[in-house]
């Protein structure tokens, strides 16, 4: 991700103080004359097709063949905690606050909205097992897996590693993440685990061995050994 | 209306619109005046409507904007002015497609993270009752759906 400037949106400019600035053209703003496009918190976007995620994916297979997916989520990895520190600046900015001292829902929130205005899907985060060391977060409309279709496994890695870097860098706790349900796999939603790495492990041991995203839920909530 | 009028501008590419096609605008003008009147009367009435549902509210149900020992009327009524005044916006330009794209999504978000539907729920239920005093019953059928409209995406 590129950072050209934080000036260099001019409704932000104007605007600064605007928490609702979603909306496709006051999100984004299209400079003409270099040919940039930016987002609201000075961050360089470009426009992708589907063609192009097809290509990613399919072109990374070819070179590196089954670590692919081990590369995807890397890729992701190194994003999320560097869109952690982006993010930091970009919220205080913004609110005038640091976000070790908003609320944390209302955070995360925050965090998501460019991503969604971005193109990458809505998301729900399930905290109720926060205590138990694990969360859960829904994805609807992964652009990943809206592309591929249904091609019966998960495929989201990308996003799987952009939520452990992010939350990683956020909680300063080595986490990781694994997709435990995908839209390409049929289903209606991405449903991704976010947990120390023994218990990410053990859930894609599960997986492996044919349990669902509802098994692995059950087993992580009545405290199964790992 | 605005969100339509970007369509229009998009589609009607190098051709003249067809009647259907500019169908909404004439809705709109049938309504203008009952929209520029109606904002006009929540504009002015803003402080009164606020407060009248706020007393409401709390006649419902007094912890309803509390929690615990915290009290979150200052941090509601905020909210609530902001929420009124996007809505009577999208009246005046008969845009509920750019009201919810604009604001409600972003909004039930953030509500959602302080879980504030219940109290949305019951503000926007409430305050469909309250501009009624203000605006006149052609005024109300306009403005009262989006207030619905508001308390659906907020509510829950």
């Amino acid at each position: 991700m590129d950072t050209p400037s934080v000036n260099s949106h001019k409704l932000r400019q104007q605007y600064p103080q605007k928490h609702n600035h979603y909306k496709f053209s006051e999100f984004f703003q299209f400079n003409r004359v270099e040919g940039t496009i930016a987002d609201w918190n000075g961050s360089r976007n470009i426009l992708t097709s589907e063609d192009f995620i097809i290509g990613l994916l399919e072109g990374l297979e070819e070179e590196v063949g089954a670590a692919s997916a081990a590369v995807m989520y890397s890729i992701g990895v190194e994003w999320g905690k560097q869109d952690s520190l982006f993010f930091d600046q970009w919220f205080e900015r913004e609110y005038n606050t640091k976000p070790q001292q908003a609320n944390l829902m209302f955070l995360l929130e925050t965090w998501w909205w460019p991503f969604t205005a971005q193109g990458w899907g809505r998301w729900e985060i399930d905290m109720a097992d926060r205590q138990q060391g694990f969360m859960f977060i829904n994805l609807f409309d992964s652009a990943v897996a809206r592309t591929l279709g249904d091609v019966g496994k998960p495929v989201c890695y990308l996003y799987a590693g952009l939520y452990a870097g992010f939350f990683t860098e956020m909680v300063r706790k080595q986490l990781s993440c694994i997709e435990i349900q995908c839209y390409s796999m049929g289903e209606t939603y991405c449903k991704f685990l976010l947990g120390a790495k023994e218990r990410i492990d053990a859930a894609a041991f599960w997986l492996n061995e044919g349990a669902t995203a509802t098994d692995i839920e059950k087993r992580l909530r009545s405290g199964d050994p790992l | 209306m605005l969100s339509q009028l970007q369509t229009l501008v998009r589609e009607v590419d190098g051709r003249y619109a067809t009647d259907t096609e500019l169908m909404f605008l004439q809705n709109y003008l049938q309504t203008a005046r009952l929209r520029f009147s109606a904002y006009q009367k929540i504009q002015q009435a803003e402080k009164n409507i606020i407060q009248q549902v706020k007393k409401k509210l709390i006649a419902l149900d007094p912890q309803l904007l509390r929690r615990g020992k915290v009290d979150l009327s200052a941090k509601w009524q905020r909210d609530t002015v902001r929420g009124l005044r996007f809505c009577a916006h999208a009246l005046l330009v008969a845009d509920e497609e750019g009201l919810e794209e604009n604001f409600l999504l972003w909004f039930q978000s953030i509500m959602r993270s302080f879980k504030a539907q219940p109290s949305c729920n019951m503000t926007y239920k409430v305050m469909q009752d309250v501009v009624r005093q203000y605006i006149t019953p052609q005024e109300a059928e306009l403005f009262c759906p989006i207030l619905a409209q508001a308390r659906l995406l907020l509510g829950q």
